[in-house]
């Protein structure tokens, strides 16, 4: 191996290390961010009052696949709330 | 009584698209937007009343029935008594319609059922109403000259007309938190953004908040739309209006006219009505005090309270003369 290439190398491989670590903040920013987002929709169901529930309805269809990626990212198998019936 | 000056104000009144009559329980709104309805629908405009209190009373006004849709009541006037249940179960179906549209059958069943549950949330009637008000004061080309809002007690109507305000931050504050989390998300997958689909969601949001400024724009510092008061000379209804008159300067939203309704005809006497009168003057002088800088229409107590077309035009002969 040439002292070049494996100059290149080393440096592919901490550009790839930091991007990834960079990239993995990012997707736990992202979902944390969209959980902030689900709990203002459905603030209901803590008994916080929402004044654009009847607003929210167009999009609860795709609320319900957020809803549902986000209680297997808590571990449940099943939706843990009776109301919203995912899968 | 100041015949002339009631006729300048109701002249101005008259010059609006958009009326919505306010005061408290009692003062006698319902017979005052009548009055005014009727009186343009007389001159030959195509005029809109519209009841949004939840105890309607145009129905016993006119004697004649309103219904949860615009029908013809007489010539030129058409009647709405808005139903707020109705109108809630109106826009669910609306939404279920497009929903089954868009997703697939297994996705729609598990989203009906949470649709019908926030259905059944508390103050889904309110946002209902409000939906509905929406939808004419927005109609572009509207097929009327003049639309004129019964409303509830003022607390009720304030309320609803904060409403564009107060959604608009929660939509905006939900639209921005999705925005955030779609966009660390597409960085997080290295994508640079452009070419990708908009969010559903922030789309459906966006709608909905461009709905909200229109009607904002109606309301608020708006030459075509005025809010008219009504209290009759006693000290209760001439505190709660002005509160009622400083809440909606604050929301921007153009007071008209006062209406000082029910006040003791000329010309009577005997000591019982002497007493009362020295009474009111004391309010009459307070109302023009405190409401000086408004247009103020004054009607004067019928012999009998006021239902029926008879009655309601010599209301109208008052205002408009």
């Amino acid at each position: 191996m040439r002292w070049s290439e494996l100059r290149r190398n080393v440096g592919d491989a901490l550009h790839g290390l930091f991007y990834f670590r960079y990239e993995q903040d990012l997707r736990a920013e992202a979902i944390e961010l969209n959980d902030l987002f689900l709990l203002m929709c459905y603030m209901e169901m803590v008994g916080l009052p929402n004044p654009v529930t009847l607003y929210l309805l167009e999009v609860y269809p795709h609320l319900l696949s957020e809803f549902h990626l986000w209680h297997r990212r808590m571990g449940v198998d099943h939706s843990p709330l009776a109301q919203i019936r995912c899968c | 009584m100041l015949l002339a000056d009631n006729r300048k104000a109701a002249r101005r009144l008259l010059e609006k698209r958009i009326l919505f009559f306010g005061g408290k329980g009692g003062v006698g709104k319902t017979t005052c937007a009548a009055a005014v309805a009727l009186a343009a629908s007389r001159e030959g405009r195509r005029v809109l009343l519209v009841s949004t209190d939840p105890a309607h009373s145009t129905s016993d006004i006119f004697e004649r029935q309103f219904t949860r849709e615009e029908r013809e009541i007489l010539p030129n006037l058409f009647g709405l008594e808005i139903d707020a249940d109705f109108e809630a179960s109106r826009y669910i179906a609306e939404v279920k319609e497009q929903v089954s549209k868009m997703f697939s059958p297994s996705m729609v069943g598990a989203a009906s059922r949470q649709i019908d549950l926030a259905a059944a949330m508390p103050g889904v009637g309110d946002v209902a109403l409000f939906d509905r008000l929406t939808t004419i004061i927005s109609a572009r080309n509207s097929a009327y000259d003049l639309v004129i809002f019964d409303t509830a007690p003022t607390g009720h109507t304030v309320r609803l007309l904060q409403m564009p305000e107060m959604l608009r931050a929660w939509i905006d504050a939900l639209a921005a938190q999705r925005r955030r989390a779609v966009e660390r998300d597409a960085d997080s997958r290295g994508d640079d953004g452009g070419e990708d689909q908009p969010d559903p969601i922030v789309s459906a949001l966006e709608r909905r908040r461009q709905r909200l400024d229109e009607v904002r724009a109606r309301l608020v510092e708006h030459r075509d739309t005025s809010f008219v008061l009504v209290l009759i000379p006693e000290r209760l209804p001439i505190e709660e209006t002005s509160r009622a008159a400083g809440t909606l300067a604050e929301a921007g939203i153009e007071i008209g006219a006062i209406v000082v309704n029910r006040v003791l005809p000329d010309g009577l006497s005997g000591e019982f009505y002497a007493a009362r009168r020295r009474q009111e003057d004391i309010y009459r002088r307070e109302i023009d005090h405190r409401f000086k800088t408004m247009d103020r229409i004054v009607i004067a107590q019928l012999e009998s309270d006021v239902y029926g077309l008879n009655r309601l035009e010599r209301i109208s002969a008052q205002i408009i003369g």
